[in-house]
């Protein structure tokens, strides 16, 4: 009970920003369906589901990794290297006669492989190599994306078996689409994780302060190394689900993931310094900038000026942080 | 003055360590020319003399915000915008009054622009007291989008001949003008670093900002001076880069970042801050370009150039924490 209290004053420092984004949220909602009503169409909305899942998974285990104080640049990376990774598994494996479920299971842990190699180099170089994550992931991310481009020669990988594109790619259930229920359950494991469990206490404990962590009997290597496996892992699965939606293996697959992934977790009120972050608000970001990217479409805004707002809310959110951070040291 | 200002960077160094990267410079390119002696050739090592010259102003931006414990992200981005923009004001001006007034034109704008992307940034992590590498992850994402949208993202053509001759082509004091170029720039970017005040501060303000504020300095305003000397020196690397290439291009600067992080650090400059001389930047884009020249050379898969980079940055930065515990 005192460690839930202890955590509850550090989490509400932040939270300026986040209170407001459900607000936020509606407000973009009901200000583009006024000024475009096609907003509203359940094709439009579904499209603004899917988008927002692919980067709640992803911007979930960048989240993770920020909890632990640290960024992991190379999530785009890992997407590039699973897409490429799981349709050369799939290819191979359905060239043997395999088909069906078996197929999908075991392609999809076969190309989960390689994210599996980045998350743990990068977790392991950063919590028992203490280098800084920053040197390590960008170094991975370079590795990673080169391996990628190296493996398809620059040119996507076709001929995947359609059973892969139906099932993850366009399957639906109850009208939704089936990566709408793939974020559902991967927001509501680490929110198990964050709420009900110690372990995700001590992810939060690792990251608010690791001397103090490691002194109260905290394997805090564990904890680090886990949070980059998680994200790695996650950025993997993104990337199988995006490749089942475009229908290739490609190397240049999630090159924009790194800084949206980013641009989310800053926005849900996720602190730089490490400590501080809920799964909650990582999905209300994400549909928050999905309905941005929406909305901007819609208006016909050309999609390089996309780059430039999410720029400029991404400066918006960190500032807010900022401020509230040092309202917080003022209190104190 | 406080004590720790009377000390170069360069004498808490091991000497030891400091031989090793010129040694490890040297062994590649003599590696690389027992392989293929077209890697020694005089046209190559002016190539790569060229080419490494361009990289170094990149690394340079890189290593003044490194020392002040940040990051500047949009350096890439820097060059991107000041390669359209010079080259649009360079194309414009030169119709209305003659080359030469567009080349001065075109310079000055350049310059301009990274100045301002500088100050913006400087502003940013000094007075809105924004970790340096989300705002300029942010600022790479807004000037990237800025120059592809200014172009509508095409190439501009039509440079004036004097501009690409004068900092292209032509030999300045007996080296090609990039060259030149680079080791006069070098040498005033070493000697506000090392022998002036406000140079003195950056080391610093890297070291310990609480020491430094406390030393009554005026931190934030050397912080952001700090950004606008990275973005010029960018800028500097970016119109060089344009009279290379021939036309403004708006992704000149796209994949230039990560290499400008690993010369720097590679050569010397900390993540921890307060450390690192313009040897750095000099040296490890010496190592980088040599690299990636040699293995073009070797007819190594181009696919493959990058996962020797990020090897170099992680094998960097492992180094960088050695040097940091030996010490």
């Amino acid at each position: 009970m005192t460690s839930l209290a202890l955590f509850r004053g550090r989490t509400a420092v932040p939270l300026g920003l986040v209170a407001g984004l459900p607000l936020m949220l509606v407000a973009a909602c009901v200000l583009t369906a006024l000024y475009e009503p096609r907003f509203l169409r359940a094709a439009n909305l579904m499209n603004v589901l899917r988008n927002a899942s692919f980067l709640s998974v992803i911007s979930a285990g960048q989240m993770m990794v920020m909890i632990v104080g640290g960024f992991d640049i190379s999530v785009g990376a890992v997407v590039a290297l699973t897409s490429v990774g799981t349709a050369t598994a799939l290819v191979f494996l359905a060239g043997w006669g395999l088909s069906g479920i078996g197929l999908l299971v075991l392609g999809c842990l076969a190309g989960l492989v390689p994210a599996l190699l980045v998350g743990l180099c990068n977790g392991l170089l950063v919590s028992v190599g203490r280098i800084s994550p920053f040197m390590v992931t960008i170094g991975t991310m370079s590795i990673a994306s080169g391996l990628a481009a190296h493996f398809t020669g620059g040119s996507p990988i076709y001929g995947l078996p359609p059973f892969f594109l139906e099932t993850l790619g366009n399957g639906r259930l109850a009208g939704v689409p089936g990566v709408v229920f793939f974020a559902a359950a991967v927001v509501l494991a680490l929110w198990y994780l964050q709420c009900q469990s110690r372990g995700g206490r001590y992810f939060n404990a690792v990251g608010g302060n690791e001397k103090a962590a490691r002194q109260t009997g905290i394997d805090t290597r564990t904890y680090i190394c886990a949070a980059y496996v998680i994200s790695a892992l996650l950025a993997g699965l993104t990337g199988i689900l995006l490749t089942a939606r475009v229908g290739s293996g490609e190397a240049t697959l999630g090159a924009n993931l790194m800084l949206q992934s980013i641009s989310v977790a800053v926005i849900a009120g996720v602190s730089l310094k490490g400590g501080v972050g809920k799964v909650q608000n990582i999905v209300l970001s994400s549909l928050f900038l999905s309905v941005l990217s929406n909305a901007m479409s819609l208006a016909r805004i050309d999609s390089k000026y996309h780059v430039i707002v999410f720029g400029v809310v991404v400066l918006i959110a960190v500032w807010a942080e900022a401020r509230g951070t040092r309202a917080e040291g003022s209190d104190a | 003055m406080p004590k720790s200002l009377e000390h170069t960077p360069i004498r808490q160094r091991d000497a030891l360590l400091q031989l090793a990267l010129p040694v490890i410079t040297l062994g590649m390119f003599v590696g690389f020319g027992l392989v293929e002696p077209a890697m020694l050739s005089a046209a190559n090592v002016a190539n790569v003399l060229k080419q490494g010259a361009l990289f170094f102003f990149l690394a340079a931006a890189q290593l003044v915000a490194l020392i002040t414990r940040g990051f500047d992200l949009s350096v890439g981005a820097c060059v991107s915008l000041v390669s359209v923009v010079a080259s649009m004001a360079m194309t414009t001006v030169t119709v209305a009054a003659g080359p030469i007034a567009g080349v001065a034109a075109g310079i000055a704008t350049g310059l301009l622009v990274g100045a301002v992307i500088g100050a913006i940034n400087g502003a940013l992590v000094a007075y809105g007291k924004i970790n340096p590498f989300v705002a300029t992850l942010a600022t790479m994402s807004i000037f990237g989008g800025l120059s592809t949208t200014i172009s509508g993202g095409f190439p501009i053509f039509d440079l004036p001949r004097t501009f690409t001759f004068a900092f292209n082509e032509a030999w300045w004091l007996f080296l090609p003008a990039p060259v030149t170029m680079a080791v006069l720039v070098g040498m005033a970017l070493h000697f506000v670093l090392s022998s002036t005040a406000p140079g003195r501060v950056l080391y610093l303000l890297g070291d310990s900002p609480a020491a430094a504020h406390a030393a009554g300095l005026r931190v934030r305003l050397h912080l952001c001076l700090a950004y606008v000397a990275s973005g010029l020196l960018a800028a500097l690397g970016g119109l060089l880069m344009t009279a290379q290439i021939g036309s403004g291009e708006p992704n000149l600067g796209t994949n230039l970042v990560l290499g400008s992080i690993a010369a720097a650090v590679v050569g010397g400059a900390s993540l921890r801050g307060g450390k690192g001389t313009v040897l750095a930047p000099a040296l490890g884009s010496l190592l980088v370009i040599g690299l990636s020249v040699g293995m073009n050379l070797l007819q190594i898969n181009g696919q493959l150039q990058p996962v020797v980079i990020g090897a170099i940055l992680i094998l960097g930065a492992a180094f960088d924490l050695l040097r940091a515990r030996t010490r």
